[in-house]
């Protein structure tokens, strides 16, 4: 197993947000992680990246224990995540954010960056083609001198998963990539994640509402409500499951997700 | 278009020289005097954006490491004998440890709960210098031998202006070099947003601390040129809350973040500060509005209007290329 989450347990005041679940990722797989509003699915990410502690609970990666490490020496062991609501540098360019998720790969020390000396230069052209490279392959070369709060919505979703690849990461967690886009852009974007995937040699565990994407991309789908695991297989198995579709057919799911349920099945 | 280093180096060898012949254009000695008096705030502006226009820092106790690093030079020199040479990185090096520790509540506090963290640190530094007999208490620190090379005592304001003006070029050529490299990024970044930037790979603390630390050099430097500075006398109001309101104006007024900017806040408020010196009293009120009303209303300071000026010359020069191309068409 590349993630092995075990017992992870992590309360917010009288709220379990997610509550002794277990998650394990195979190397190289396409893991969708569904469940309604609140159900815990972006707590998940953040006790993997360490954004919070969990209450309970340990933590390896590729075989070793990274339980209670901080957020950036997680993110330097491989893993990388996106944010649902986003949260680019926009002030900064938007070759500078991918330049900022190279961040732990660019290899000069602090006084030759402070004088400013000819190894740095050679460093810095040689991640800048490389970020361009990337650009170019997410579709955003043309914006990369432009602060990145000027980007659109998708074009600002794009972004952020280029970041998190530039960190060049053994496993992505995606939370909501295709939140907001439109039906043509979503079937864009899915295309774009698996030839990310294929390319970076990258594992993908994707939070996502729009189960079609979770159905028609991953392989496995493991699924929470109310802070707790309550299944976890193939997409085919998933739908059928008599706690997933209550859970999705309970008071908690809007009239769209009801929709997007049922086109998905 | 790729920098060769021929051409990374002629804007600055172009400064150089500008810079050299700039005070012989007077023979007035107190222009002299200013015009060294100007660099040395642009050595504290330019340190001072580091921390607080990279890295996001609201910092109130950046004079505070001036002032260290003026008495540490001070003490060094003339009770020690220590020679200006050594005096001024020994002064970078005490106020860069005091910058590290003014960094410190940056790990859990931010904005206007920093700033007053920042400040009673300060004024805890200025009140120890003006009740410790050893450094001149209240009647300040007098008799700080000047620089010497050889024989010769740099004490006439052009020689000082000589000494100051290759440190200050040095300080704004450091400041770029950090801002366009991976340094100057992660400061950016834990500026706009210090969660994205840890899960980036970014140690923030690490890197608030430096910048913290790279500021405070800056500071020492130029407390320590003030101290030398003839007739090489420091007193504890040089460093007071109207002093660093001073300084914040000369970056808010330029423009945080922007080198340039600031640089030229520098200037302007050094000499309008200098000619508002019969009015001492009424400074910190208007130099505070000031503050109040660029940030209300011009929040991106001089710098912005540098930066839509060539924004705005890029644009139509592209526009023309555009049309061009459109025209062969
Ligand atoms: N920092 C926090 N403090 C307090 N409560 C929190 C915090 N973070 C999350 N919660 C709560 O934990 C529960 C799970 O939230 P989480 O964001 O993980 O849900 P989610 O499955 O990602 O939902 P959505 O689909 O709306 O994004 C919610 O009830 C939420 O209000
Ligand atoms: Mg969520």
């Amino acid at each position: 197993m590349l993630l092995e989450v075990k017992g992870f347990s992590k309360q917010f005041g009288g709220l379990a947000a997610i509550s002794n679940v277990d998650f394990s990722v195979k190397k190289g797989e396409i893991r969708g992680l569904i469940g309604p509003n609140g159900s815990g699915k972006s707590t998940l990410f953040n006790l993997i990246s360490g954004v919070y502690t969990p209450d309970k609970g340990r933590i390896s990666l590729d075989g070793e224990d990274i339980s209670g490490l901080e957020p950036h020496e997680i993110a330097r062991r491989g893993i990388a995540r996106t944010f649902q609501l986003l949260r680019l540098f926009g002030q900064m360019t938007v070759l500078e954010n991918l330049l900022v998720g190279h961040h732990a790969h660019i290899r000069y020390s602090a006084p030759a960056a402070i004088f400013g000396l000819p190894n740095v230069w050679a460093e810095e052209t040689r991640v800048k083609d490389e970020m361009m490279d990337l650009l170019s392959f997410i579709g955003l070369a043309d914006y990369a001198g432009m602060p990145a709060g000027e980007l659109s919505g998708g074009q600002r979703r794009l972004l952020t998963i280029g970041r998190a690849i530039a960190m060049r990461p053994k496993i992505l967690l995606l939370d909501e990539p295709a939140a907001g886009l439109s039906p043509v852009n979503v079937d864009n974007l899915l295309r774009l994640i698996v030839s990310l995937k294929e390319r970076y040699g990258l594992t993908l565990v994707v939070i996502e509402h729009i189960l079609k994407v979770v159905m028609d991309t991953c392989e496995t789908v493991t699924v929470l409500e109310h802070g707790e695991k309550i299944a976890e297989g193939p997409p085919a198995k998933i739908k059928d499951d008599p706690r997933v579709v209550e859970a999705y057919l309970g008071k908690e799911m809007s009239d769209a997700e009801v929709q997007a349920f049922l086109k998905a099945s | 278009m790729r920098a060769t280093p021929v051409r990374r180096a002629w804007p600055w060898l172009l400064g150089f020289g500008a810079l050299l012949v700039l005070p012989l254009i007077t023979s007035n000695a107190y222009h002299r005097y200013l015009l060294t008096i100007i660099l040395i705030n642009v050595i504290l502006a330019v340190g001072l954006n580091i921390v607080k226009g990279f890295a996001g820092q609201v910092t109130v106790g950046h004079i505070a490491l001036a002032a260290i690093g003026a008495y540490t030079s001070a003490a060094l020199s003339a009770y020690y004998g220590v020679p200006f040479w050594l005096a001024l990185p020994g002064a970078m090096l005490a106020a860069g440890l005091a910058g590290v520790m003014i960094g410190i509540p940056s790990f859990r506090l931010e904005g206007a709960y920093l700033a007053l963290a920042t400040l009673g640190l300060a004024e805890s530094v200025r009140i120890y210098f003006s009740a410790t007999d050893y450094f001149g208490a209240s009647i300040g620190f007098g008799d700080i031998p000047p620089p010497f090379i050889g024989g010769y005592a740099i004490n006439t304001h052009l020689s000082y202006y000589y000494l100051v003006m290759p440190l200050a070029l040095a300080g704004i050529y450091f400041s770029f070099a950090i801002l366009r490299s991976d340094i100057g990024r992660s400061f950016q970044a834990l500026r706009e947003d210090p969660l994205a930037a840890s899960v980036s790979g970014i140690n923030v603390r690490k890197y608030k601390l430096l910048a913290f630390l790279i500021s405070a050099l800056y500071a020492g430097c130029a407390g320590s040129l003030q101290a030398h500075l003839s007739p090489g006398f420091i007193h504890p109001n040089n460093y007071t809350i109207v002093e660093m309101v001073t300084l914040l104006l000369m970056v808010v007024l330029g423009g945080i973040g922007h080198i340039w900017g600031g640089i030229i806040g520098a200037v302007l408020v050094t000499i309008v500060y200098d000619l508002t010196r019969d009015y001492y009293q009424y400074q910190l009120a208007i130099f505070g509005m000031i503050i109040v009303l660029t940030v209300t209303y011009m929040p991106k300071g001089i710098g912005g209007i540098i930066d839509r000026l060539f924004a705005e010359r890029r644009f139509n020069a592209r526009r023309k290329a555009s049309a061009e191309k459109s025209n062969a068409a």
